[in-house]
């Protein structure tokens, strides 16, 4: 128990070490709103840098927040606490698919280049589509403001949907 | 395999990556067996199938999933395209078998009714007394990727067996792979039981990050994921990197004979391993590739080798026998007595020097991993288990597959040549390559893809789910049950590869020719898959990209082929001995 008390204790540790769990279980009451809050080391950017973002998540909802240049859509997600089940679980390390998004043709074309490792860790993700990217690659700009992101259907959705 | 007929599905693209529409008459490949009555219903069609050895197809159920996601925004599209697969999907019947028509009929059948889930007694495997018998008596502990491809011809993907006094269900088909692996939770587990976490309790050790669990596991997991997976902070690593190879190529300089000879490169291998995974936890160097190899280097190679011979061993004896032959463990935890040794004193040395370092007054930061785990609240005794496991996985790992890639170029000369011309043209007159150059060169990422898809340094891999139950294949696989992943398998197998044993980087390039992506995972798959893989991978790219700069490969006049086999890990049974002519 003390390893693992001192283990817990490391999660908060110096070095800019930082737990996403904890992250996550942190609340940020109407941080969604006024997208205000950040857990992003460094600098605040000034409200008008922000970058508008709309997910669609898996029960059709839509979810406006607000992120700065720079971040990744997962740091996004995890900054606003948003509720999406397992997503990013491998925390941005590339090592899994579960940050996976899906956008509109013409916010695709604007993403950029999609590196190797990430089209080998797409071909592993559930319901690929064409314009699929995974969320810790994608990383805010300016030109990106107003972008929809839609959060695809789990494989628990899927059975749950069969079943009934 | 299902074949199209109609020019209607000229239109519709399977696979997303798939940029060409479909012609009629190519296959689609393979849909899971357990997918059928699902397709076939929303088909509303009973297809009728060719002889292939399982006979329905993978693609068409992420099609079908594809399109039930885009019916909630288009259901037209999904009608029409219902009447296009009905219409399509007139399957030509030139071999049909007796089973194959029994599988059509069931087909049918099943996509009446629901399938009842069978228990885990119903589950086919060969009995306690015989799986033994193969295990002790016929090799089989050596041939246990040998016997995953009889697994499957005589059970079908899936069957169970006890592994000494743990039974274990095979799981043999990617898309029951995947299954598995997506039901893994938030900490997911490896084994439960296993002769490695004995031995650290029995030493009163801490467990690293190959033998933690739970929150234990997830701390030092996001701790060293941050500097060892992530894109920006693997490139960092290529200096280091590439220094370690500069070495490797002096020594295989020195030891070629006369005619070039370099007999054993698996042995250099293991050297470069080892320093390539110091140089990445201590940012220093131990000397593995000088003259002269320090003993204790050598030592502990051998005792990585041992210690992998015993985990088997060990775990696939009951315990009686443990009391009659107390051999095994004792050599097993001799060798990692030796192991954890041999790191904390690496560590310590290098803490030492850095504790002087700060006495004169200098400022210190480290960019090595040993450096990243020390500066934290973390006890010491963990930091030495994490830094010893870390070190022994970064060896037969690199070792192997560096070992598998050369044996392979030297045997297709063709594929040498075009890798070669790649590297020259990437590089444009410079002589050692960056992570920024390796990262565009598709042919030599698909060589050491295809090298680890016949190669998978683990053949076998394992989930034991803690949570709940779950299904997989039609069975009920109680909690706890340990789930042997049988990669070696899948990634043989030829309805997923075809002509499976031959080394073809091209198929990895060909984005037409597409296969079950879960039929070749060698790092594994999702958060608890290797943290060494980006590493191994910068490591494996740096290296081979320079070996072919410098030199000609060619097989050894006088030498033969040479099979895998198991050692806990995939390696090569014999020998491996190469032509090094200069360039």
């Amino acid at each position: 128990m003390a390893l693992v008390a001192a283990l817990r204790r490391l999660s908060h540790a110096s070095l800019g070490f930082y737990s996403w769990r904890a992250a996550a279980a942190t609340p940020t009451f109407g941080a969604w709103i006024t997208g205000q809050r950040s857990f992003t080391v460094g600098s605040q950017p000034l409200r008008s840098d922000k970058v508008t973002v709309h997910f669609i998540n898996r029960d059709g909802d839509k979810i406006t927040v607000k992120g700065s240049p720079g971040e990744s859509l997962l740091d996004v997600v995890i900054n606003e606490d948003l509720d999406i089940d397992g997503f990013g679980a491998c925390e941005g390390t590339l090592a899994c698919s579960t940050c996976h998004l899906i956008f509109e043709d013409d916010v695709f074309k604007k993403l950029g280049r999609i590196t190797d490792e990430e089209m080998d860790m797409l071909d592993l993700a559930y319901g690929l589509t064409d314009t699929s990217r995974l969320g810790c690659q994608v990383c805010l700009s300016k030109s990106l403001d107003g972008l929809v992101a839609k959060v695809p259907e789990s494989v628990a959705d899927a059975r749950q949907s069969q079943d009934g | 395999m299902v074949h199209l007929l109609s020019s209607d599905w000229t239109h519709l693209r399977l696979s997303p990556r798939l940029r060409a529409p479909i012609q009629p008459g190519r296959s689609l490949g393979r849909i899971c067996i357990h997918d059928w009555p699902r397709i076939s219903k929303f088909l509303g069609l009973s297809a009728r199938v060719r002889g292939a050895r399982r006979p329905f197809i993978n693609r068409a159920s992420s099609w079908a999933n594809k399109n039930e996601f885009r019916s909630a925004s288009g259901h037209r599209f999904m009608v029409s395209a219902r009447k296009m697969l009905q219409q399509a999907l007139r399957v030509s019947c030139r071999s049909a078998s007796p089973l194959v028509k029994w599988m059509e009929r069931w087909a049918e059948c099943a996509s009446a009714r629901p399938q009842a889930v069978k228990p885990l007694g119903d589950m086919p495997g060969p009995s306690v007394a015989s799986f033994a018998w193969d295990l002790f008596a016929k090799r089989g502990l050596s041939r246990l990727h040998e016997l995953q491809l009889e697994g499957v011809r005589r059970y079908g993907p899936m069957w169970k067996a006890s592994f000494g006094p743990i039974l274990t269900v095979h799981v043999a088909d990617p898309a029951l792979i995947e299954q598995v692996l997506r039901k893994e939770g938030q900490h997911p587990m490896r084994s439960d039981l296993s002769s490695w976490k004995d031995y650290r309790r029995l030493r009163g050790h801490h467990y690293g990050l190959l033998t933690s669990e739970g929150e234990e596991w997830q701390s030092i997991r996001s701790l060293l994921g941050k500097h060892m997976l992530r894109p920006k902070a693997v490139e960092a690593y290529d200096q280091t990197l590439n220094s370690v190879v500069d070495d490797l190529i002096t020594k295989l300089r020195l030891r070629r004979s006369s005619q070039g000879l370099v007999t054993d490169i698996a042995s250099e291998f293991y050297r470069f391993g080892l320093e390539g995974v110091s140089s990445v936890l201590f940012e220093s160097r131990i000397g593995c590739l000088d003259k002269i190899v320090p003993e204790e280097t050598e030592r502990f190679i051998q005792c990585i080798n041992t210690m992998f011979v015993m985990t088997l061993l060990t775990m696939a004896m009951p315990s009686w026998m443990h009391q009659l032959f107390p051999k095994p463990w004792n050599v097993f935890c001799q060798c990692w007595d030796y192991m954890f040794d041999f790191a904390k004193g690496h560590i310590d040395q290098r803490m030492a020097a850095e504790a002087e370092k700060i006495a004169r007054g200098e400022e210190v930061e480290g960019r090595y991993l040993t450096y990243f785990l020390s500066r934290t609240s973390l006890p010491m005794k963990t930091v030495y288990s994490n830094v010893t496991e870390l070190l022994l996985a970064g060896v037969d790992t690199i070792s192997s597959t560096l070992s598998w890639s050369l044996y392979e170029l030297s045997r297709h000369q063709a594929v040498q040549a075009s890798l070669r011309e790649e590297v020259l043209s990437v590089l444009g007159g410079r002589r050692v390559p960056t992570a920024a150059d390796v990262a565009q060169m598709p042919l030599l990422k698909a060589t050491i893809k295809e090298v680890l898809r016949l190669y998978p340094v683990i053949p076998a891999n394992a989930r034991v789910i803690t949570e709940r139950d779950i299904q997989v294949g039609g069975y009920l696989i109680p909690k706890n049950t340990l789930i042997t992943l049988c990669h070696y398998a899948t990634s043989r197998d030829p309805a997923v590869f075809p002509r499976p044993d031959e080394f073809l980087p091209q198929r990895w390039l060909n984005k037409e020719q597409s296969h079950h992506p879960y039929a070749s995972v060698p790092f594994g798959v999702g958060k608890r898959s290797c943290i060494g893989r980006r590493i191994a991978e910068l490591e494996l790219y740096l290296a081979v990209a320079r070996i072919l700069l410098e030199f000609d490969i060619k097989p050894d006049p006088e030498g033969i082929s040479v099979k895998p086999m198991t050692r806990t890990l995939l390696v090569p049974e014999n020998v491996i001995n190469l032509q090094f002519t200069e360039r």
